[in-house]
């Protein structure tokens, strides 16, 4: 196979992750969860769910599947299977929002959505996990073996998750009961952790490289940044099941997690830094420049982590330290990367069909980055205040922040919009030699 | 004269651009290989890696633009990753103009 295919819904799963991630930020602003809320409220079950499921997962899925067969170079094991996988994870996310709201008394008592908005995404996730996993599996090098732990960790989340939905409707038996009261920090580290920080990493690595034209990190490097992630994972969840069997808590098991967790993050930040290193192009695009204020983020998280640790803090600020992992570190990442792959898509769908007939403008025509920087900036700038508001205590700040985090956003996705309307294209090169416009929400392939 | 085709062809696939580097795919050292007998054109070319989503465009797109150059009866292009393509196969001005790091 040569080039692959230019996958038809990742725009849609961008566009669907885009709206959760509004969601949340206005729930935020309303003061809905926490910090207004204990962690393990069911308002602040709401939050969580719906920026790592909504937002996060569903970017990382949508980026995946335009991005696993270009790694692998053949096409996905079932091309076909994207958008009902989409519609499953958006009526499966629905129904669990809905049953946390059942459970906070904001909805009638009917506690079965719970059970039954999992199992619609153990269903869309089921999809994801065969389509990517199975397409991977071929060509395990690289890159990719990032994905595939990845994947591996997504389904032991999904499937804590599901035991724990069961369990909150009355239906998971004495184990559900034993796993719902000890196990939602391996639910949390596997989601935020394995799934969306080594599939983070694993792809970044490849982007790097390619939009800097630096040297691939040798599959070694990049190898040993891996398994020390994997055993990170492996620890944290048969380490924690067992402690869970043994009734002997998790205080062991985590600290060994965390000690592993460290070693990743100093690898990984060794290993990008010999990508920006050995770049040809010294000019840094705007999402690269994005990107390393997410590995800044990533570096900051790791500090405030062992800052809490050492002073005994971590328990009662682990809600900054979250915000500042997922926003800082993953939001920004996958923003900055989004920003850019949407411009490349909409380049190859718009242009590719008439290359060699006329001029076609570049890449980096499709976007404005001067006035694109100023959003990204505003919305670093906010979740860094943020995580200061929440370590302070100002819950007031904090929802301040994220309205500022929201404008952010909101400039991003404008920016993001005008590229697949090609309004920054000049007029003589726009629809050139016969070119036809994208549609906004799919590829027309 | 055989070598005058193949210089209008280098000209017209200067049309087709690598889009992330957004520069003609002759002057970055993308093909390799270009040969004409009898009007019939083959060109060996290459992209900057087997999986990147534009490698089957950047292949049409050079089959459009050297069917175009009078003389050219048919074009076949053969796409290929060995050798892999490396930044020192672009040329110097180019190089100079994408602000390049120095290249061996």
């Amino acid at each position: 196979m040569i080039g692959a295919r230019i996958s038809r819904w990742t725009m849609s799963y961008f566009a669907m992750a885009l709206a959760w991630l509004f969601i949340a930020l206005a729930l935020m602003v309303a003061g809905v969860g926490f910090p207004a809320a204990d962690l393990e409220s069911p308002d602040t079950l709401v939050l969580v769910h719906v920026v790592c499921i909504g937002w996060l997962s569903v970017a990382m899925c949508g980026a995946l599947l335009q991005f696993v067969p270009v790694l692998v170079v053949r096409p996905l094991y079932r091309e076909e299977w994207a958008l009902p996988a989409l519609g499953l994870l958006g009526a499966g996310l629905t129904l669990l929002i809905a049953g946390f709201l059942a459970l906070g008394g904001r909805l009638p008592a009917w506690l079965w959505l719970l059970p039954l908005g999992a199992s619609l995404l153990l269903a869309g996730f089921g999809m994801i996990v065969v389509d990517l996993g199975l397409t991977a599996w071929l060509r395990p090098a690289g890159p990719i073996r990032f994905v595939l732990v990845g994947l591996v960790s997504l389904c032991v989340t999904v499937a804590f998750g599901a035991v724990f939905a069961f369990a909150l409707a009355g239906w998971g038996g004495a184990t559900g009961a034993v796993m719902l009261a000890s196990g939602l920090p391996l639910h949390a580290i596997a989601g935020l952790g394995g799934w969306l920080t080594l599939t983070a990493m694993g792809v970044s690595y490849r982007l790097l490289s390619m939009f800097m034209l630096s040297p691939e990190v040798d599959d070694r490097k990049s190898g040993t940044t891996l398994v020390a992630g994997a055993l990170a994972m492996a620890v944290t969840v048969m380490g924690g099941i067992l402690a869970t069997w043994l009734v002997s808590g998790l205080n062991v098991v985590l600290s060994i997690a965390a000690i592993l967790g460290l070693a990743t993050v100093a690898l990984y930040g060794r290993d990008v830094a010999g990508i920006f290193r050995g770049r040809m192009r010294r000019h840094l695009e705007l999402n690269t420049r994005m990107a390393i204020l997410s590995f800044t983020s990533l570096a900051g998280t790791a500090l405030l982590g062992v800052v809490l640790v050492s002073t005994r803090a971590f328990e009662a600020q682990v809600g900054a330290f979250v915000f500042l992992a997922v926003f800082g570190w993953l939001s920004g990442l996958v923003l900055a990367k989004l920003y850019k792959i949407v411009a490349f898509l909409t380049w190859l769908e718009t242009y590719g069909p008439v290359m060699g007939r006329a001029p076609t403008p570049r890449v980096q025509d499709l976007v404005a980055e001067a006035r694109a920087s100023k959003w990204f900036v505003t919305y670093y700038t906010a979740v860094w205040l943020g995580t200061l508001m929440l370590l302070a205590g100002e819950p007031s700040a904090f929802r301040a922040a994220a309205a500022a985090m929201s404008i952010g956003i909101a400039g991003i996705v404008r920016e993001v919009v005008r590229t697949r309307r090609l309004a920054d294209v000049a007029c003589s090169l726009r629809l050139t030699g016969g070119a036809s416009a994208p549609a906004l929400l799919f590829a027309k392939t | 004269m055989r070598n005058e085709l193949v210089e209008r062809m280098r000209d017209a696939l200067r049309v087709v651009i690598d889009p992330e580097l957004g520069y003609n795919i002759v002057d970055l050292g993308f093909i390799y290989d270009i040969t004409v007998m009898n009007g019939a054109a083959r060109i060996t070319m290459t992209a900057t890696t087997p999986g990147c989503p534009a490698a089957g465009f950047l292949k049409e797109g050079a089959a459009n633009s050297a069917a175009r150059v009078p003389g050219v009866v048919s074009v076949e292009v053969v796409m290929t990753f060995d050798p892999a393509w490396n930044p020192s196969l672009i040329e110097h001005a180019a190089r100079a103009e994408l602000g390049f790091a120095a290249v061996n």
